[in-house]
């Protein structure tokens, strides 16, 4: 299983037919991205500026500027493109289980194990979105829908299965499930827990919400 | 104490204030040492004294806070009354009335926590102790009065409830920090509520 953003890793397929130009523009964009992971992940959002950016990545920041809009813009890339290599994992990892549990536990076993790894991007992430704007907050919600589709499929399946009362608040209970997710990552950060304690807590936590529901 | 020390201690006041007022008005990222000096009416060179960082500054406004916050519930938790859940609600309600006083100064509180650059002085957010006795507290009274099953695991339930106490903040900051305490209280009736369902003797 690969957790290799393709932020870090280029991987070997080159598109076909860039010219030289357009060529020169996607290694920019490689290296400002690779330099801008780097320096969010050292100092956080708000304490890399673009000018640091640029100047780790060997340019001007016109240079970035000509690339991306702006700091946030940067960011969002950097984090959508982390998400789109869990994101086919947690579908996966979701729709082959077979109790409501275990969909719970696979898909966020695979947020866990990448983020784990990647542990201040995840910070500076978790950090940013605390206080940032409406529109960088709405742009984030589209994929945070996504997760979240996932999270009520397995809820359903749940009840189709009769393991889940058919009445259940199934928003109520995926946003609890959301939260107590999120909020496990203080024990990565704070107390340095592993993948393992993280899930072992999170399927804990889970007994006791799904408790009600259960049928 | 001598002239020194409560010099000291004054100093130590005055930053607090003006940097809790200035995190909420302007914000954290854009309140500088410098301001928060001025704004205290002492020196550059003597808020650094007292405080390795600005993110130490905050930690310490928080707990000075919350010391605030706990000496109301001394008053009021004898006077808590219904169900278990019911005490929850409460207690909860109660904290979500008081962060929203000043809720920019709170949202930056937990976004500073998760800063990766932060330096060790940094309290973490979610470490309450007093929050997390209360809620155990009621709990284990719960249990014994036959509220709540007595196999369960009380602390795993308590940190689940802060979880989603502490995320229900979210709604606040999508609302760019303008949200009634009430709207945020009653989405957390609903998941003690749901939590609640569950801990019942069967």
């Amino acid at each position: 299983m690969s957790f290799v953003s393709v932020n870090i890793d280029q991987g070997d397929e080159t598109p076909v037919k860039l010219t030289r130009r357009a060529l020169a523009k996607q290694r920019t964009r490689e290296r400002v991205l690779a330099a801008a992971r780097r320096l969010f992940s050292e100092r956080g959002y708000e304490g890399a500026t673009i000018r640091d950016i640029a100047q780790a990545a060997g340019m001007s920041t016109g240079a970035v500027f000509a690339s991306f809009a702006d700091k946030s813009e940067l960011f969002e890339e950097i984090l959508t493109a982390d998400y789109e290599v869990i994101y086919a994992q947690m579908i996966q990892a979701a729709r082959n289980a077979k109790t409501v549990d275990e969909a719970l536990l696979g898909l966020f076993g695979v947020a866990y194990s990448f983020h784990v790894e990647q542990l201040p991007l995840l910070r500076a992430n978790i950090a940013v979105s605390w206080t940032r704007s409406e529109a960088a907050e709405r742009r984030a919600r589209t994929e945070l829908k996504r997760v979240f589709q996932l999270i009520d499929e397995a809820l359903q399946r749940g009840v189709e299965q009769k393991q889940l009362k058919s009445d259940v608040d199934a928003k109520l209970l995926a946003e609890i499930i959301w939260d107590v997710y999120l909020a496990n990552y203080r024990r990565v950060v704070y107390d340095g827990w592993s993948v393992e304690a993280l899930l072992e807590h999170l399927s804990n936590q889970l007994k006791i919400i799904l408790a009600g529901a259960a049928a | 104490m001598g002239v020194r020390n409560e010099q000291k201690a004054a100093t130590r006041e005055k930053v607090l204030e003006a940097a809790r007022d200035l995190f909420n008005e302007i914000g954290y990222d854009e309140t500088t040492i410098r301001a928060i000096a001025e704004r205290a009416g002492v020196s550059v060179g003597s808020v650094f004294t007292t405080f390795a960082s600005k993110a130490e500054v905050l930690s310490h406004v928080m707990d000075h806070r919350l010391s605030e916050l706990y000496a109301e519930f001394d008053r009021v938790v004898p006077f808590l009354r219904g169900s278990t859940a019911d005490k929850l609600c409460s207690i909860f309600a109660i904290h979500y009335a008081f962060e929203t006083r000043r809720v920019k100064l709170f949202l930056a509180h937990i976004a500073a926590s998760y800063n990766p650059s932060n330096d060790p002085g940094v309290k973490p957010y979610g470490r309450n102790p007093r929050l997390t006795q209360m809620l155990l507290d009621v709990l284990r009274d719960g249990v014994s009065k036959g509220e709540v099953r007595e196999d369960l695991d009380l602390p795993l339930i308590a940190d689940t409830l802060k979880a989603a106490y502490a995320w229900n903040y979210r709604m606040a900051a999508t609302a760019g920090g303008v949200l009634p305490a009430a709207q945020m209280s009653a989405v957390m009736d609903k998941q003690i509520a749901m939590i609640a369902e569950g801990w019942k003797p069967r």
